[in-house]
C-alpha cells in the first residue's frame, strides 16, 4: 500500500489521530500534523511513497504542528518535534513542509547511529553507485535530481548510507529539496519533473521540493555497490572537468563530511578506507547540466567494457 | 616532557602506538588510533619513525638513522628540526614514549 492509496480525508485523519506511518528506506517514520496546508502538500507529494507494515516499528515519531496559545492563530507557527521534544525554534505556519522534511534530516543525521552517514547524495546504475560528497552549496542536489531525471536510480540526494555489515549503501529516496536558482535550472532540465511549490524566505532561501522517480522509491529496499566518489562543484560558465583525485585527499574528504565518523570510530575508519580503496575518485566542475550528465554516464560505461 | 629537554635517550611505542590501524596511500598515511578514537594523517618521516619503533626500541639517533635510510637520503640530510616535530607529536598523541637510559636498560 502506498499513501496514494489514502483519500485525502484519511490521510489528513491519520496525521491529526495516531500519525501517518511512511517507509523511508531503512527507517520507519511516523508523522503527525494538525495543519491542513500540511496534510494536502503530503497527498500530493509523499503519494508514491509506501506505507509499513501495520506492526513494523516506527523508528522516528515526528510531528509538525501548531502551537499551543495565541500562536495557533495570530502570526501562525509550526513546531517541528519528536519523541515529544521541540529541539528547534517555531517556524512560520507556510514553512511546515520544509520544516518537517528538515527535521526528518536531523532526527537521520543525530540518531541512526547504527549506520555509517556520509554527507553526500547518491545514485545508481547498473548495480554501482555513484556517491557525491560535497558542501552545502556545491550543486550536489541539482546534479543529483539531473541524473535521476536520466536514467539513474535516487539512492539518496543528502545521505550516503552505508551498512557496516557489508559496506552496502542503503537507498533512502526521500524528496529532493531544491534551493534558490536550482528550482528553475531543473524545471528548464527536465519540464516533466514533479516539482512542489516553491517555498519563498525560509531559513535555506527559497525551496522547492522535488518526487524522485517512482523506480527509484519503488525499489528503495535493494542496496548497491559504491563504486565512485565524484566530488561535485557548480562553476558559472566553467569548462567541464572531470579528474581524478588521490585516494589520500578522496578518504580525507569522505571522513571530514560524514555526520557520524566520530560516532562510529574504528567501524568508521574501517568503512571509509575499504570504500575509498575499492572506488575510483574524481573532482567533477561543472557549469552546464548536459554536460555533466553526459561525463557521468561516460564514466560509468568505461566500467562496463 | 621531551626526549629533547631531559637526558632520555631512547623512544619505544606506546601500548596505544602498538594498536594503531594503518592505510598507507603514496606518501600519505592514514592511521587511526584506537585508544582516542581519532584518526591522523602523516608525512612519510612520522610515520617512518612509528614503522621504525614497530621493530623495537631505539636510541634518538638509531630512529634518526633509520629513518634517513628508509627515506633514502644521506646521513644528516633529514632536518632535525623536522624530525624533532614528528616525535613530539608523536609523543604527544601518546603513540610513542621516550624512556632516560636507566628505563630503557629495566
Amino acid at each position: 500500500m502506498i499513501v496514494g492509496d489514502l483519500s485525502r480525508r484519511e490521510l489528513g485523519k491519520r496525521l491529526a489521530g495516531d500519525g501517518l506511518a511512511l517507509q523511508l528506506g531503512p527507517f520507519n517514520l511516523t508523522i503527525r500534523s494538525n495543519l491542513d496546508s500540511f496534510a494536502s502538500l503530503a497527498h500530493q507529494l509523499y503519494e508514491p511513497y509506501p506505507l509499513p507494515d501495520a506492526e513494523a516499528i516506527s523508528d522516528f515519531h515526528v510531528q509538525i504542528s501548531a502551537p499551543r496559545g495565541l500562536r495557533r492563530w495570530v502570526r501562525r507557527q509550526a513546531c517541528f518535534g519528536v519523541d515529544g521534544q521541540f529541539p528547534f525554534a517555531p517556524y512560520t505556519v507556510e514553512h511546515a513542509f520544509p520544516a518537517l522534511e528538515w527535521g526528518i534530516n536531523w532526527c537521520v543525521a543525530t540518531r541512526a547511529h547504527h549506520l555509517l552517514l556520509l554527507h553526500s547524495a547518491g545514485v545508481e546504475r547498473n548495480g554501482r553507485a555513484i556517491l557525491f560528497p560535497a558542501s552545502p552549496g556545491h550543486g550536489k542536489s541539482t546534479l543529483c535530481t539531473a541524473l535521476v531525471h536520466s536514467g539513474w536510480r535516487l539512492l539518496s540526494d543528502e545521505f550516503g548510507v552505508v551498512r557496516p555489515e557489508d559496506g552496502l549503501l542503503l537507498p533512502l529516496p526521500r524528496l529532493i529539496p531544491l534551493k534558490n536558482e536550482s528550482i528553475e535550472v531543473i524545471r528548464k532540465f527536465r519540464p516533466e519533473a514533479i516539482i512542489g511549490p516553491s517555498f519563498l524566505e525560509t531559513r535555506k532561501g527559497t525551496v522547492a521540493h522535488v518526487q524522485p522517480p517512482v523506480n527509484s522509491i519503488r525499489r528503495a529496499q535493494e542496496p548497491a555497490r559504491p563504486r565512485w566518489f565524484v566530488f561535485p562543484r557548480w562553476v558559472a560558465d566553467a569548462p567541464l572537468t572531470l579528474e581524478p583525485i588521490p585516494k589520500s585527499q578522496a578518504f580525507l574528504m569522505v571522513a571530514t563530511n560524514a555526520f557520524n565518523y566520530e560516532v562510529l570510530d574504528e567501524i568508521a575508519f574501517r568503512l571509509v578506507t575499504e570504500m575509498v580503496r575499492s572506488c575510483d575518485s574524481y573532482s567533477l566542475i561543472y557549469s552546464d547540466l548536459d554536460e555533466a550528465v553526459s561525463a557521468l554516464d561516460e564514466l560509468s560505461r568505461t566500467d562496463d567494457v | 616532557m621531551t626526549c629533547y629537554t631531559a637526558r632520555a635517550e631512547t623512544f619505544i611505542l606506546s601500548p596505544a602506538g602498538n594498536s594503531i590501524q594503518w592505510q598507507e596511500w603514496g606518501d600519505v598515511h592514514i592511521v587511526y588510533q584506537p585508544s582516542s578514537a581519532e584518526t591522523h594523517v602523516f608525512n612519510e618521516t612520522t610515520a617512518l619513525i612509528l614503522k621504525c619503533l614497530k621493530q623495537g626500541s631505539r636510541s634518538i639517533q638509531a630512529v634518526k638513522d633509520w629513518t634517513e635510510n628508509a627515506l633514502e637520503v644521506g646521513q644528516g640530510d633529514l632536518a632535525t628540526d623536522d624530525f624533532v616535530f614528528a616525535t613530539m607529536r608523536l609523543e604527544e598523541l601518546g603513540l610513542i614514549e621516550c624512556l632516560d637510559d636507566a628505563s630503557a636498560v629495566q
